[in-house]
């Protein structure tokens, strides 16, 4: 009876059409969305070289080290040697950011002020400071020249190591992401409402025709859920693959936490749907419009819509980051990806686990009774 | 016996939906449970299936207490749901062989059986059809044959005919007849009476959650004083005494509407003769004549002073 029934309801949620737009292309449209949407994201917080003009004249020939200082910058500057007149054509057509003149003092001339902009001014007081240290040397203790005190004052020592708390770069974008699949777990919801509306007799008349079958309900709705699971399980490989393979989205290496995470994240989405499939009475309609709402809701705080939601929810309500499924399934993903260990990732399965324990003795508690009061 | 209800309560807050309903259905038989919307039929039947709990009473199927998990009973029963309970995503034969899958676990020997019902109901050129693509009636075949093919012993109709069209009706109508042929006992519920005049063997007219009145066609109608309806057509119904019509001897009423002298009279041999010759006496020409037999709708209407339809 568990596979015949396990076989049939596989056939009804595949041709279920309306449930695998929602289940399973909606998702992929929307990784499309965001593809389309972020992909200049990463690219914003990439360093783009300064393009700087240094006017070519007599004081800047008598001042070699400046010249040297300058190229010595090259990743930080693009330079272009040019007159006068030709660095304020350059500078009005915004083809530079600033230009540098000796005149006799090194002078920064720009038309607006920013980050570019402000890079260039600290290079010049930088280099101002450094000329000013050397000629304050020289002039009154040029015996310090001999025990190589210009190199110390051309070379800075870093008293501070940076080490990176992740195994990754940071990418912000990658959160929309795993916050999307963590909406597509939840959205195995569907399929669990679908299940639980299938086999109670107060809520369909396929399922009172069921429960007047001399089948054991509870192994019947067993495998339903199995179905119901194994076709959440499929699209969410399908849709990791299409972000990996298609969209380039980066989720590690761990390939054994991803599984484990998007089993436990499926199981969390198909018993979330059973429960309030179980619980609301009224038509098929409101409880699909509850679990559309409080799946939205959770991926909103999750951050699927503004990374800085998630953000706020964790500084100002962190008790509401441990509530929300969605919230959890995209913490375990972001954990794998980004830190070498997994404490946090185990804390958010075990919370996970907790949901799907309460979610299925709730369903369980509805569920079980064999007579109903009314139909 | 098959069935053996006794001193059934069902109440849904105030309402009292079955009020000591009683009930026995021997072997081979098609009872007909007729009664209007809300007199509580799908409620017995769903009690009787324990579906529904009910707060007292007794029921007995094959002689053996009926309970939720009583899967030797449930085995040998069939139900065709009002409302026709089939999975939108299978095919015609899918949804024949999942629900007798419930109760047929041999592949073999459940296959014989969809084809079968497929056979019994007509649907063999809509095998691969999906439910979506089939008509009212072709619908209603498939929610028959989704009940019945696993071949049980009792079978329970609720109101399998509703928006079914006469031809679509009849075929399930003949169906029913043969599966009762079969051997199958059948409970059939319905508020046309015309279908349960046709069909059942035995009548059980319910209203307001008990049966008020039990027997076959015949029995019932004799339970009632109105035996006949004559209907005359009056060429000239101004001239009518209509008192001295409802005077004569066996008439229970007499009415006119338009040009027709409705009259209702006891059951009785020429009731026909007098009121011709008062007529003739009043010199009133008449036009058809004709008389017809009580119906079950009489028999309902007497006995609660309410029509039978909604």
């Amino acid at each position: 009876m568990f596979l015949f029934n396990y076989r049939y309801r596989l056939k009804c949620i595949f041709k279920d059409r309306q449930l695998m737009f929602w289940t399973f292309l909606f998702p992929i449209l929307l990784a499309i969305l965001f593809n389309l949407a972020f992909s200049n994201l990463s690219s914003t917080d990439n360093f783009v070289k300064v393009n700087v003009a240094v006017v070519q004249n007599q004081e800047l020939d008598q001042n070699p080290a400046f010249t040297q200082a300058i190229n010595g910058a090259d990743d930080l500057f693009i330079v272009e040697y040019t007159t006068l007149v030709d660095a304020d054509t350059l500078l009005k057509d915004n083809q530079i950011d600033g230009y540098i003149v000796f005149d006799p003092d090194l002078s920064l001339v720009v038309n607006q002020s920013g980050l570019k902009q402000t890079i260039i001014r600290g290079f010049l007081d930088d280099f101002e400071q450094s000329s000013a240290t050397i000629t304050t040397i020289i002039t009154q203790n040029p015996t310090a020249l001999d025990s190589g005190i210009l190199a110390g004052i051309s070379s800075r020592t870093e008293y501070l190591k940076a080490v990176s708390a992740s195994q990754s770069n940071p990418d912000p974008v990658v959160n929309y992401f795993y916050a999307l699949i963590a909406m597509t777990c939840l959205y195995g919801g569907f399929l669990g409402v679908k299940e639980v509306v299938a086999i109670q007799a107060d809520l369909s008349a396929v399922g009172a025709r069921i429960n007047l079958a001399p089948t054991n309900k509870l192994t019947v709705f067993l495998s339903s859920m199995l179905a119901a699971t194994t076709v959440q399980l499929l699209e969410l490989l399908i849709l990791l693959s299409f972000l990996v393979g298609v969209l380039g989205i980066s989720f590690g290496n761990q390939l054994g936490y991803i599984a484990l995470t998007c089993i436990v994240g499926s199981l969390t989405g198909v018993t979330f749907g059973a429960c309030i499939g179980s619980i609301i009475k009224n038509n098929e309609g409101l409880k699909i419009g509850v679990l559309i709402g409080s799946t939205m809701t959770m991926s909103f705080l999750a951050g699927m819509m503004s990374a800085d939601i998630k953000y706020i929810v964790m500084t100002k309500a962190p008790i509401l980051s441990y509530l929300n499924p969605i919230s959890l399934i995209t913490d375990s993903f972001y954990t794998l990806y980004y830190y070498n260990t997994h404490t946090q990732f185990y804390t958010d399965i075990l919370l996970l686990c907790g949901f799907i324990l309460l979610f299925s003795a709730i369903t369980y508690f509805v569920i079980r009774r064999q007579k109903y009061a009314s139909l | 016996m098959v069935i053996n209800v006794k001193n059934l309560v069902k109440r849904y807050g105030d309402l009292i939906a079955l009020d000591h309903f009683n009930l026995a259905v021997q072997e081979g038989e098609v009872l007909g449970l007729l009664g209007p919307n809300g007199s509580g039929k799908t409620t017995a039947i769903n009690c009787i299936l324990s579906l529904l709990k009910y707060d007292k009473g007794t029921i007995d199927i094959f002689d053996q207490p009926m309970s939720p998990d009583a899967y030797h009973l449930k085995r040998d029963i069939g139900i065709v749901m009002q409302n026709v309970a089939v999975f939108d995503e299978l095919t015609v034969y899918e949804n024949i062989d999942y629900f007798c899958g419930l109760y047929i676990s041999d592949k073999q020997t459940r296959k014989k059986l969809v084809a079968e019902a497929i056979d019994f109901v007509g649907l063999n050129d809509f095998k691969k059809f999906y439910p979506k693509k089939l008509s009212g009636g072709l619908l209603r075949r498939l929610n028959i044959a989704c009940g019945i093919a696993h071949k049980p012993k009792l079978i329970i109709l609720d109101e399998p005919t509703v928006a079914v069209d006469p031809q679509s009706r009849n075929n399930i109508l003949e169906g029913i007849q043969k599966l009762n042929q079969q051997g199958a006992t059948i409970i059939y519920t319905s508020h046309y009476m015309e279908e349960v005049e046709q069909i059942a063997s035995r009548i059980a007219i319910m209203d307001k959650g008990k049966i008020i009145a039990m027997g076959t066609n015949e029995e019932l109608k004799k339970m009632i004083k109105s035996g006949e309806h004559i209907n005359l057509e009056l060429l000239n119904p101004e001239d009518l005494d209509l008192a001295g019509i409802s005077a004569l001897p066996h008439i229970i009423s007499a009415e006119l509407r338009d040009h027709q002298l409705v009259i209702k009279s006891e059951r009785g041999k020429n009731n026909l003769i007098p009121i011709l010759d008062t007529l003739k006496a009043e010199q009133i020409a008449i036009g058809k004549i004709y008389s017809e037999p009580p119906t079950l709708n009489d028999v309902f209407l007497e006995i609660t002073g309410k029509e039978l339809r909604d």
